[in-house]
């Protein structure tokens, strides 16, 4: 079976926007998080965020935005793009130019890019609203392509103009992870030589504060202590946005194009929890599952995994589920791997969550450490029996298991070797 | 927004809009909608709104089409006339097109429909449709562009004696191209071992494009039309030769009509080859004649091929080609 590498990254994120920084920021394990200026109200109890710098993107409209500077783009790019469409982009570019592709090469028929977004409900609400005001016809041409559910697919696919496979996937946070695992399907059935990847959210009041409603939100007011997973004081997750890309490319494209991968993508595996509709199983049955499902469809021995970055993302029930998940799977006391949540620094990046952590694990493969996992004072002791790691440690590790949940239950597991 | 709550005398009830004058906000809205247009275009967007005057609404389009064309395509816009075409020389599409009507609509307080919209080709065109939009007049014809093979199909004259390959007719006048190829047979003799495109036949397209102009432009009683077979030339005046051409000239040929009154009418003609002045033609007069319009074969309905199809359904109009891929 043809073998699947990770050839590129790019990364617009709370704890940076490039790789070199987001490496530095993973392993000094300095946060993103900052109180959200449009959160600072009496009637908003949340207060925190991990705030993509270096943008605004708060307007309706497009020509109101600004990026940094490195990136030039038309307005008649960016007039269809989310606020999340906008990240991606500049992180597509990053990738591009990390995986050193060439336009032949993007823009092939064996390439394809899969994305996942949870669309914008900022422009779809402002959309909406015009069209409630001025009347059905006054509707902006592109309030569509720009905001719903796909928004980045649409984007990205015609920006670069990509001729493979593309499409998006919606399992709201393992919605990156499914498009990992899909992907790989398709290079090693040979349907495609290259796959783009991409996440992206939005992160702004419409994006994040619907979450306030279902009480998952943290309500901490100090960003050092927000996003705290496996802490016993732990009061739910902190909202993020930006983009990530990857890219995964076959064995030949990796050979014929004599470039050095990140890391390998050993396989994957997803199973259901069956359970409830946003709730994640008690015991974690379908992560359980998955991981298991994702260790044999790679061959991979439990006792191989020194690494699991894990989808944790601060709730009271979820990082629980997944503690009970890894334990089921790891229960040799002697060869358990190091667990950490690197949403401790960055937030929870919902559909973005899986593609940015997957970078984050091979980054920190390349560059030589594995990432610690922040803000914990007291380990709840329901995380006994989980080998977690409180610092950065100096040493890469060789195989990585990278969860991933997402609402209804899904759950992805994604293997990954160091090249 | 004032949080002040300004205390009616009257109550509480709002003054109700009996065509309310153009007051401090709707100048605000105006301003907002139009920032990102020259300050040319929102005095001129003031002035319609004010006075109702229409001699402000080609500054106001104009200046909205603008703000919505690339950069580098501005230039191209500044010195333009009228033939200036919106996607071919502005690189505007379907959708951009659907932004710069959505703002007209809301700045000048219309209403375009769709298919309105489809004849809109050059900035000419957009700017005699708002006119007649917001003057109450009928729209005019749109411009038809028409390849060889139409012109072929309505036109008296055939090859080897057709010199046009290309046109495009509205009801203000026509446009033509025509490529000496060398191959005319005239060329042979004329001139010996130097070919060159005789003046009188240069003339001759000129007369060519006015009876397309004839057939396919001038406007008609209703039921009427222009005979080909009826169509002759009688004159000209005033027809001065400028430039030589030859093989591989592309002639630009245009005709505006100056008089039409049965059963003469005339027009002034150019020829220019790229930006040269080639040949000018005061004036070309041709008699035509007037027939009554063949009634058209009523086709017949394919209703026993569609039985389950609705009894009437009405002429559907293809949506605009603008979020086709939705």
């Amino acid at each position: 079976m043809p073998r699947v590498f990770i050839t590129g990254l790019g990364f617009i994120t709370s704890i940076g926007n490039d790789a070199a920084t987001v490496a530095a920021n993973l392993r000094a394990m300095r946060h993103g998080f900052e109180l959200y200026p449009p959160f600072q109200k009496p009637d908003v109890p949340c207060k925190v965020v991990g705030t993509v710098k270096g943008f605004f993107t708060d307007s309706a409209d497009q020509e109101d935005w600004t990026w940094p500077a490195r990136y030039s783009l038309k307005r008649e790019l960016i007039r269809s793009m989310a606020p999340h469409g906008l990240f991606a982009h500049c992180a597509m570019l990053q990738a591009i130019a990390d995986a050193r592709l060439a336009e032949g090469d993007i823009s092939h028929e064996r390439t394809g890019l899969y994305a996942a977004s949870g669309g914008s409900p900022f422009l779809l609400h402002h959309h909406t609203d015009r069209m409630r005001k001025l009347g059905v016809m006054r509707c902006s041409p592109l309030g569509i392509v720009s905001s719903i559910v796909g928004t980045l697919n649409f984007n990205l696919t015609a920006a670069f103009k990509i001729l493979g496979a593309s499409g998006g996937f919606s399992s709201a946070c393992a919605s990156t992870a499914h498009a990992i695992g899909y992907a790989y399907d398709d290079i090693t059935l040979g349907r495609q030589d290259r796959m783009f990847i991409v996440g992206g959210e939005d992160g702004n009041s419409d994006a994040i504060l619907p979450f306030a409603g279902m009480r998952t939100l943290s309500l901490q007011t100090d960003p050092n202590l927000a996003s705290r997973p496996f802490d016993a004081a732990r009061d739910g997750f902190v909202g993020t946005g930006g983009g990530a890309v990857l890219v995964l490319e076959s064995e030949a494209e990796v050979q014929r194009r004599g470039v050095t991968p990140y890391a390998e993508l050993l396989g994957w595996g997803q199973a259901s929890d069956g359970h409830n509709v946003a709730i994640s199983h008690p015991e974690g049955a379908g992560s359980r599952r998955a991981i298991l499902n994702a260790l044999k469809a790679s061959g991979v021995a439990p006792d191989e995994v020194d690494y699991v970055n894990a989808h944790a993302t601060s709730t009271l029930i979820g990082d629980i589920s997944e503690v009970r998940a890894l334990r089921a799977v790891f229960p040799s006391a002697r060869s358990r791997p190091g667990v950490s949540s690197t949403k401790s620094l960055t937030g929870h990046g919902l559909s973005l969550a899986g593609a940015m952590e997957t970078g984050f694990s091979v980054l920190a493969m390349r560059e030589g450490f594995t990432p610690g996992s922040a803000h914990i004072t007291r380990v709840d002791p329901e995380c006994e029996g989980v080998h977690l790691l409180r610092e950065t440690l100096p040493n890469p590790p060789t195989t990585v298991l990278k969860n991933s949940s997402g609402f209804g239950g899904a759950n992805v597991a994604l293997l990954l070797r160091r090249c | 927004m004032s949080e002040a709550v300004q205390p009616s005398p009257v109550g509480n009830k709002p003054a109700l809009a009996l065509a309310r004058p153009f007051g401090p906000e709707d100048e605000a809205a105006l301003r907002e909608a139009l920032k990102r247009c020259s300050p040319s275009t929102f005095e001129a967007a003031v002035q319609y709104r004010k006075t109702g005057n229409p001699d402000h609404v080609p500054a106001v389009v104009i200046g909205v089409i603008e703000r919505f064309v690339e950069p580098d395509l501005k230039t191209k816009l500044k010195e333009a006339d009228d033939d200036l075409r919106l996607i071919e020389d502005l690189g505007i599409d379907s959708l951009t097109m659907m932004e710069i009507v959505i703002l007209v609509e809301d700045i000048l307080s219309l209403t375009i429909n769709n298919d309105e919209l489809r004849n809109l080709r050059t900035i000419g065109d957009v700017k005699t449709f708002i006119d007649c939009k917001i003057r109450g007049l009928p729209l005019p014809k749109p411009t038809k562009f028409l390849p060889i093979e139409h012109i072929g199909a309505v036109m008296p004259i055939q090859p080897p004696f057709l010199f046009l390959n290309e046109a495009s007719v509205s009801s203000t006048g026509a446009n033509g191209k025509y490529k000496i190829s060398g191959q005319e047979f005239f060329l042979q003799g004329h001139f010996k071992d130097n070919p060159v495109m005789p003046a009188s036949i240069m003339l001759e397209a000129l007369g060519q494009l006015a009876v397309l102009y004839l057939l396919e432009g001038a406007p008609v009683e209703a039921g009427k039309m222009i005979s080909p077979s009826m169509i002759f030339f009688t004159g000209c005046e005033g027809v001065r030769a400028h430039r030589v051409c030859k093989p591989g000239d592309i002639l630009t040929l245009s005709i505006k009509p100056k008089r039409m009154k049965m059963p003469l009418a005339t027009f002034e003609g150019a020829i220019r080859v790229g930006q040269e002045k080639a040949v000018i033609a005061e004036e070309i007069t041709l008699t035509f004649g007037i027939v009554e319009q063949p009634v058209a074969p009523v086709p017949v309905r394919e209703a026993v091929a569609a039985p389950a199809a609705p009894a009437s359904s009405g002429p559907v109009n293809p949506p605009l080609h603008a979020a086709m891929n939705a």
